[in-house]
């Protein structure tokens, strides 16, 4: 039974929009979770907003509509919302409080923890590695994900974000050591939510997959609590089961805007672009829960994905988040109209940690070599195209011409990619390869020779191209 | 100005013709190599598109049967999943009405009354000794002070129960 013993308090002085304002309560603190009766026997949930005095302002998730001040009863929890932890959130699909929308009972575990869980102890830390594989060719041998990692992805409306989220989501592996992964859909229009269920379905029956789904309708309180169910579930499958999770969060623009609703409700001074003041130290809570911890198996890996409103990264939210996270995947417009999927901008996109999950040992000995090569030549190649507007590529030398034909075949060979395809590592960095020996082996001076000669890596005489034309 | 004689002309004016003859002739057949040499470039090239065609078309096809097999795959899955969860939601509604029935039928017991006097004892100890502490239909208390109230009937107590055991409710469906 809860601290309160189970009293329920009937004197609710005024419903406004989604807040109910409950009287003569004691003892009642912030965040505490409360569950409503009203007269017809429905349940509704809430959450408190602010308690002052007698007075508690609780937020009710379903929203006031129908409810009559006379008939309810507020039960307060007496703690924050607690969910129930265990392997039996595998195969589900809930909304974004837990509740289940497969048509299933609710979920069940012999324990039940704090959504707002605790960041781990930096102590306690164990430094990320090991990759995480997420079948994306251009992420995996670019800006490879690092077990225990934060890598953001930054991208602008209308592009194909939720796409590579769920992509991402669907493929993810960890080298054939258990793996689930957690889907947190926040503020998803139903047709999205309905793409991502489609997306995701083969895994959800594979039991590896815990989905989470608050659509745009959905109350915004709700909203702040899905990254951190979400959050608590993978910490348990991780730090208890032993297994690698991935969470997957999209879009936490949505969720900071939650967070601006909801502390515009509690009378808090804005800060800047009217989100609050705690913005940072809120998103700091949600992704430094990811990690490993020494002496307990599995990991926590997040992937949070975020749109920049009107494509602007110093906007709050990808700012802070990039303060917090190691990294980021960032989306180009430019890319995705030139047909490519999916549309990373690679000179622009990096994982802090790839030297602690790739290379030697890890993936493949060439792995970092190749990606540092491929970067390097797409940096000089887009300076060639920007020459070749100035000057037109008539006026280019031979290898400069040949910059061209690599970023053309970085783009189409290498990056791009069916949305339903796993691509393996071996493949991409193949793939790598491929676009750069378009160009000649003198312009690929940070690969070995030894490798160089294994792929047949030829000079500019031999590609034909020795005399002028 | 003196006019020659006709087949003096003939004579003089056939070598041209000759030649404007065999220049036509050697027209005439470049021009019909070439009709053929495009012709049959045509006909090439018009082979191979429609070979194109009928290897996307091929591809195209294979490519939907397979989209349709997974379509179908994972309309399977899902409805195999639904039902399956359906079953356990059935099996848990069912045992927390069987539970509810049971905790009524205490009301029938000889235990009850002394239960009953627990029940409003604890209801006072929550809200105050001048709570007003009425009998629910289901049995049990229900007990209420100015802006507040305790259920304490049996059903939600039942209730309040199930919900504790947890995932100890999965042995209805796990082995």
């Amino acid at each position: 039974m809860s601290v309160s013993g189970g009293i329920e308090y009937t004197a609710v002085r005024e419903l406004r929009g989604p807040l109910a304002i409950v009287e003569g309560v004691s003892g009642i603190g912030w965040d505490e979770y409360v569950r409503i009766a009203l007269a017809s026997g429905e349940r509704r949930h809430g959450v408190v907003l602010d308690a002052d005095r007698d007075l508690a302002v609780v937020q009710v998730l379903e929203g006031t509509a129908g409810m009559d001040p006379a008939g309810v009863r507020a039960a307060f929890s007496g703690s924050p919302l607690r969910v129930p932890v265990g392997t039996d959130w595998l195969g589900r699909v809930c909304n974004g409080r837990g509740e289940p929308l497969d048509g299933g009972p609710p979920v069940f575990g012999a324990h039940d923890a704090e959504v707002g869980g605790a960041p781990i102890n930096p102590v306690r830390r164990e430094p990320p590695s090991e990759p995480v594989l997420t079948g994306v060719g251009a992420v995996d041998a670019l800006t490879t994900l690092v077990r225990g990692q934060k890598l953001p992805v930054f991208s602008v409306a209308g592009l194909p974000h939720l796409e590579l989220a769920a992509q991402i989501a669907a493929q993810a592996t960890a080298a054939g050591e258990a793996f689930s992964v957690v889907f947190a859909g926040m503020g998803l229009t139903h047709a999205d939510a309905s793409f991502v269920r489609d997306a995701l379905e083969e895994r959800s029956a594979a039991g590896e997959l815990v989905l989470l789904l608050n659509t745009a309708d959905d109350p915004v309180i709700e909203r702040i609590l899905t990254p951190r169910i979400a959050l608590t579930v993978a910490e348990h499958l991780a730090f208890t089961e032993g297994r690698h999770v991935l969470v997957v969060m999209t879009d936490m623009t949505t969720y900071a805007e939650a967070l601006r609703e909801v502390s515009a409700a509690r009378g808090e001074i804005p800060a800047r672009r009217a989100y609050p003041g705690y913005l940072y130290s809120d998103l700091a809570s949600l992704y430094e829960r990811c990690g490993r911890i020494r002496g307990r198996p599995g990991s926590v890996t997040v992937l949070p994905v975020l749109t920049m409103p009107a494509g602007d990264i110093t906007h709050p939210v990808p700012d802070l988040t990039g303060y917090i996270t190691e990294g980021q995947i960032v989306l180009s417009p430019e890319t995705h109209a030139r047909g490519v999927y999916p549309p990373v901008d690679a000179l622009s996109s990096l994982s802090r940690l790839m030297r602690k999950g790739a290379g030697p040992g890890r993936t493949r000995d060439d792995h970092l070599d190749v990606a540092a090569q491929l970067l390097a030549a797409l940096a000089r190649a887009r300076q060639v195209r920007d020459l070749a507007d100035l000057v037109g590529q008539a006026a280019l030398s031979p290898t400069d011409r040949r910059y061209l034909d690599y970023e053309e075949a970085f783009l189409r060979d290498f990056a791009h990619q069916r949305s339903d395809e796993p691509r393996d590592l071996d493949t991409s960095l193949e793939r790598g390869w491929r676009a750069l020996l378009t160009l000649p082996r003198s312009q690929l001076s940070m690969l070995p020779a030894r490798l160089l000669d294994a792929h047949g890596a030829q000079d500019l005489d031999d590609l034909g191209e020795g005399t002028p034309r | 100005m003196t006019t020659p004689a006709p087949e003096q002309t003939t004579d003089v004016l056939s070598p041209v013709r000759a030649e404007l003859l065999r220049a036509a002739h050697t027209d005439a057949e470049s021009l019909r190599a070439r009709t053929e040499r495009e012709a049959a470039a045509l006909l090439d090239q018009a082979r191979a598109e429609a070979r194109a065609i009928l290897d996307e078309a091929r591809r195209q096809g294979e490519a939907d049967g397979a989209d349709a097999a997974r379509d179908l795959l994972v309309r399977a899955r899902r409805e195999a999943r639904s039902r399956t969860l359906d079953a356990r939601r059935e099996s848990y509604e069912e045992l927390r009405r069987k539970a509810a029935e049971r905790v009524r039928a205490l009301r029938r017991t000889d235990g009850y009354a002394s239960l009953r006097k627990r029940l409003e004892h604890r209801a006072r100890a929550l809200l105050g000794p001048d709570a007003e502490v009425t009998e629910h239909a289901d049995g049990g208390v229900v007990a209420r002070a100015p802006g507040r109230r305790v259920d304490l009937s049996l059903t939600a107590l039942a209730d309040g129960a199930l919900d504790r055991m947890g995932g100890g409710v999965r042995s209805l469906w796990e082995p």
